[in-house]
């Protein structure tokens, strides 16, 4: 989950790639950690066999600095794609706020994203998430292979929510870096649609506004830029956009309207809850109460008095009467 | 792709810490540190983010040791199940000179704690126990309270992406 942090003013995204095994996830990793340099990326970690296969994770922070007054950081993980560390796998998948599918476009291995890609869509459940609804985005890797299969025929097997796709070499660092731009924008949105200050005194009124405000991206998407590695035709199966995608071609966060009505986070509460006690509270049946419990409290008041004015007279009588049998 | 309001396992589950609550954990964490005589000690959230730390810190590579604490207690956690335990509340690494204690505090944070030959595991339990409880019980105070001085700003989105055109290219 994205992480707030006003006291260190940090904003804390997790980023997953998911693939089957040797699809280039960690690959995918490496490049980012050359490409990106020194000062933006932390120190790639990996923990994995001997044989250099991913046991567990692979791990880098990168940091981007400074945004709008909170230093932004995406922590990028791998998760093992062989097919028997599912447990380590689902682990890795809590808490993410995206995901990355690193799919190989070997043809004799279409049975590996199809099963990799059930495997997601299973452990995402068991997070209650839905992939249709958060960051996720598909990489056809290894798009230099002789063989690769044709792009529409990858989104027609694999890509049935209609994300965004990237054509990827990672070896070659091509398309890799589009794929995190296209993945952390994504989240960035998600992010900034939830978290947007608005003004406590305007929130009714924006409410109101927003949706139409929010409604106004580029109805017909320009035609997206052609990729380094896009050697494939773009043709999609229904709703798959073609190849890479560009970001402002993705629908809109449209439901903008229902945000309103997030409930507040059950340990840590958020800016968002806040409309709807102030929009849902009635003046008319909450105001009468304090009224007739300030009667109440008067009336209280005058007996307190009069019990500590009775207190003190029997006071005052003990004491002569015992001093003058003294 | 739509983003609606359906998804709410992501959205509920967000993390949002405020200054003032931040504020209140470094006190305990300070007087912990006092106490036990601890090198230093890191709060990580279950899902690898560094919440905040106290104590001499600064040469830790903060981002990934907190990935790592929060990936050893995950996949504890799981041994812990086939084991027939819920979870290992506890967890100690020994070394040479350093050692580390991580223990769960409230529902989904975790107390790491490393110290030196300065002072003993006993005493590094004996405290990390009535430090656990005192941020459990504030954690309980955070999560009654609702704290909405602080927002992130409505151009943060705009920034961020101009932000990244530039780290990534456009």
């Amino acid at each position: 989950m994205v992480q707030i942090n006003f006291a260190r003013r940090e904003v804390n995204c997790k980023i997953v790639y998911y693939g089957p095994g040797l699809s280039g996830k960690t690959t995918n990793l490496e490049l980012i950690h050359q490409k990106a340099g020194q000062g933006i990326a932390g120190s790639l970690t990996s923990i994995a066999t001997e044989q250099d296969r991913t046991l567990f994770f692979d791990f880098m922070p990168l940091d981007i600095g400074q945004v709008a007054g909170m230093k932004t950081k995406f922590f990028l993980y791998t998760v093992p794609g062989q097919v028997y560390y599912n447990s380590t796998r689902k682990l890795v998948l809590q808490g993410a706020d995206g995901v990355v599918f690193v799919a190989d476009s070997d043809p004799n291995r279409m049975p590996d994203n199809i099963e990799s890609l059930k495997n997601l869509e299973e452990n995402l459940k068991d997070y209650n998430l839905d992939p249709k609804k958060i960051p996720f985005v598909i990489q056809y890797n290894k798009r230099d292979l002789p063989a690769a299969l044709p792009v529409a025929e990858l989104n027609t097997k694999l890509n049935r929510w209609g994300v965004p796709t990237y054509e990827a070499v990672a070896v070659k660092g091509e398309g890799v870096m589009q794929t995190l731009k296209g993945l952390s924008k994504m989240i960035i949105e998600r992010l900034n649609d939830d978290y947007g200050k608005q003004p406590a005194a305007t929130q009714a009124a924006s409410a109101a506004t927003a949706p139409s405000a929010k409604a106004a991206p580029p109805a017909p998407a320009p035609a997206p830029k052609p990729a380094p590695a896009a050697k494939a035709p773009a043709p999609s199966p229904p709703g798959p956009r073609s190849v890479p995608m560009a970001p402002a071609a993705r629908p809109a966060p449209a439901p903008a309207p229902g945000r309103t009505s997030t409930p507040a986070a059950r340990q840590h509460s958020t800016p968002t809850s806040k409309p709807s006690p102030a929009t849902s509270k009635s003046p008319g049946t909450s105001k009468p109460a304090p009224a007739a419990k300030g009667g109440g409290g008067g009336g209280g008041k005058w007996v307190a008095i009069a019990l500590v004015i009775l207190l003190g007279g029997a006071a005052a009588a003990y004491f002569l009467y015992f001093k003058d049998k003294l | 792709m739509a983003m609606g309001k359906s998804d709410e396992g992501m959205r509920s589950s967000r993390l949002v810490f405020y200054k003032e609550d931040i504020e209140k954990i470094e006190r305990v964490l300070a007087q912990f540190l006092k106490s036990a005589n601890a090198k230093c000690a890191l709060l990580v959230d279950k899902d690898g983010h560094l919440v905040t730390k106290s104590g001499e810190a600064s040469t830790y590579d903060m981002d990934t040791i907190s990935a790592l604490v929060a990936g050893s207690f995950a996949a504890t956690k799981q041994m812990a199940k086939l084991l027939g335990e819920e979870e290992f509340s506890i967890m100690f690494h020994q070394g040479k000179k350093d050692n580390i204690q991580l223990s769960l505090v409230g529902d989904r944070t975790i107390l790491a704690i490393i110290f030196d030959d300065k002072t003993t595991l006993g005493m590094v339990r004996l405290y990390a126990g009535q430090v656990a409880s005192k941020l459990g019980t504030l954690f309980d105070e955070i999560a009654q309270r609702k704290s909405e001085a602080e927002s992130i700003s409505k151009d943060f989105g705009q920034a961020a992406k101009s932000k990244l055109d530039d780290v990534f290219g456009s």
